[in-house]
């Protein structure tokens, strides 16, 4: 019981700001203003500025991360995104981000992904992604 | 020279959505070659550098491949998990995706049927069922297309239906300002929901707000063959601002459309009239507060069958409805309004004795609204009250004028429904829905359903329950 309690406040305490956005190594930019980032995670916004794919990884909906990137970098829930998601992939307008299922996982993704743009825990990062400066 | 310009619209049109129905064929070839088409230089680059590996990758998913199909001659309960796990899996050329939805409810009414014979012990009337796919061939133009089936009472069989296909090109993108443009079968923008409305997921309820999402009339308000500009520009550090607007040809052809238009389903037929769509919404950053406005610009026109002794002339009807639609949403609950105005106007070529003025002439307007609660208990757990109200005719409410007129019935006119409904999320993939209608009135009800007025009763309670999966 008091483990789970220790689980929960460590998770709370990451959960501050102890994330970053990050981007396959092919990718040029090193920062984007919130509003860009927002239409990137929104699914809108398509192309890096060169005009290369765009490709969005996130991880489960309810992961800690995921939450904590949506509402600290992002200003939005959740559920916010998964309805504008869901919006765009059932009126064929537009593509879902693709879910990844660990850490590890998304680590992988965006370091072997041309144009990949996710999200890790300052922790899990290594030389194999960039880090993107928000704005 | 304006008939001559619409039938040139009109057969451009046809073929064109031939034209994209045989394209989503292609997606998958084009998929598959996409993936070495799409890449930049500067990517190519990048490319060169791991060559290697990037074929191991491939000979890696030819090897999985043919694992995975051997199992399934093996093992055959492992076959649905196989085709679920290819069909979630990431590693696709192209990005290519698929998402569907199957959804299935039981309807009980105290009178009046929804969806069935609903008020003789309940009904198992609708399933909707959903499989879509869509691919990048290049980073700005994307392919997409939907087969739909839908079970609902009489006026929807559950044949599969080509929903949407489309071509999306985005012509310009900095930022969060985007403009492109959109050709094919085109999901109708108007309101919050009318594009996913076959979606459980991603409506409020099991049934919309009728009043301004009629069932009925579906196939009508659902999607056409359009062609279609949209765009996003910021608005100051406010928001964004996203605009739709599309030229299309309504799709008219069905039973509940005509009865709907034109009071029951007659010998002739209507006709695909170039018609209008346009829709904006304004978003704030934080999407907590959403303004929008849409409307239609209908135009269709019937063609008597005359050697059946139609009742009915040729004539013209212009349906042109406007929505207004707000929400907020906060981390616990969202709050929901839309309201419509919806003038129906008919010329006066249809002449139909021996009613005393029959369709001739026509122009009424028509009124609707709903004010609409969702609260979240816990992520798994949601509840929803919602008032929803609409009236055949903003001048008679109540449907007296009407009565005394043409002896008709007076509570077909209006429906006013209060809704009570409980969502339960099982998992992400999986969702159990429940709830309760207290309607008075029956203007929204199928006349295809219940095909006698006189056996409808006016107050009547609807019990729904509903269950969903998703991938």
């Amino acid at each position: 019981m008091i483990f789970v309690g220790l689980l929960g406040v460590k998770a709370d305490v990451r959960a501050n700001d102890h994330f970053e956005i990050v981007t396959n190594p092919s990718v040029s930019e090193v920062a984007l203003s919130v509003n860009s980032l927002r239409s990137i995670f929104s699914m809108s916004l398509k192309t890096w500025p060169n005009g290369t794919k765009i490709r969005v990884f996130v991880l489960s909906d309810d992961d800690q991360l995921h939450k904590a990137v949506s509402k600290g970098k992002l200003n939005v829930f959740p559920y916010q995104l998964r309805s504008t998601w869901d919006r765009l992939v059932f009126s064929g307008t537009g593509q879902a981000p693709v879910r990844v299922n660990s850490i590890e996982e998304m680590l992988d993704k965006v370091a072997n992904t041309p144009g990949a743009i996710g999200y890790l825990w300052r922790a899990n990062i290594n030389e194999n992604v960039n880090v993107l400066q928000i704005k | 020279m304006k008939m001559l310009t619409c039938s040139r619209l009109n057969s451009y049109f046809g073929n064109l959505s031939k034209w994209v129905a045989k394209g989503v064929i292609l997606l998958f070839a084009i998929g598959s070659i996409s993936a070495q088409a799409q890449e930049s230089p500067a990517q190519k680059q990048s490319e060169l550098i791991k060559p290697l590996n990037k074929r191991l990758k491939s000979t890696d998913l030819l090897a999985q491949v043919t694992e995975t199909e051997v199992s399934s001659v093996t093992e055959k309960p492992g076959l649905v998990s196989t085709a679920m796990q290819w069909l979630r899996s990431t590693d696709r050329p192209g990005d290519l995706q698929f998402h569907g939805f199957v959804s299935q409810a039981y309807i009980t009414t105290s009178d009046n049927n929804v969806f069935g014979n609903s008020d003789n012990g309940g009904s198992f009337g609708l399933t909707e069922a959903g499989l879509n796919a869509s691919v990048r061939p290049l980073p700005r133009l994307q392919l997409s297309a939907q087969v739909l089936s839908r079970r609902a009472g009489e006026g929807n069989s559950g044949e599969p239906r080509l929903d949407y296909a489309i071509l999306d090109y985005q012509l310009y993108a900095h930022e969060a300002n985007q403009f492109g443009i959109r050709v094919g079968r085109l999901k109708n923008p108007f309101g919050f929901y009318n594009e996913t409305r076959d979606v459980a997921f991603t409506r409020p309820s099991i049934l919309l707000p009728q009043s301004i999402y009629f069932d009925r009339t579906r196939n009508l308000g659902l999607s056409s063959d359009s062609v279609q500009l949209y765009g996003d520009t910021s608005v100051f550090d406010w928001g964004t601002f996203s605009a739709q607007f599309g030229v299309t040809l309504p799709v008219v052809d069905d039973k509940d459309t005509e009865s709907s238009l034109l009071g029951s389903v007659r010998k002739g037929h209507l006709n695909r009239e170039v018609s209008y769509i346009g829709r904006g919404i304004f978003e704030t950053n934080d999407k907590r507060l959403r303004l929008g406005i849409s409307g239609i610009w209908l135009n269709t026109s019937y063609d008597p069958n005359s050697r059946l002794n139609d009742p009915l002339g040729p004539g013209a009807l212009q349906f042109t409805p406007v929505i207004f639609s707000a929400q907020y949403n906060a981390e616990r609950w969202t709050l929901t309004s839309e309201y419509a105005i919806r003038p129906f106007d008919y010329n006066n070529g249809f002449r139909t004795p021996p009613a005393p003025r029959g369709l001739n002439g026509i122009d009424i307007v028509g009124e609707s609204y709903y004010f609409q609660g969702e609260y979240r208990f816990t992520p798994k757990w949601e509840g929803i009250v919602r008032y929803d109200a609409l009236f055949t005719d903003r001048s008679d409410r109540d449907g007296s004028e009407f009565a005394k007129l043409t002896g008709g019935i007076s509570h077909t006119r209006f429906a006013k429904d209060i809704t009570v409904g409980l969502r339960w999320n099982v998992t992400p993939a999986f969702m159990l829905r429940a709830e309760y209608h207290y309607v008075n009135g029956t203007a929204w009800l199928s006349r295809l359903d219940n095909p006698s007025p006189l056996a409808t009763e006016q107050h009547w309670h609807l019990y729904g329950i509903l269950g969903s999966y998703r991938f």
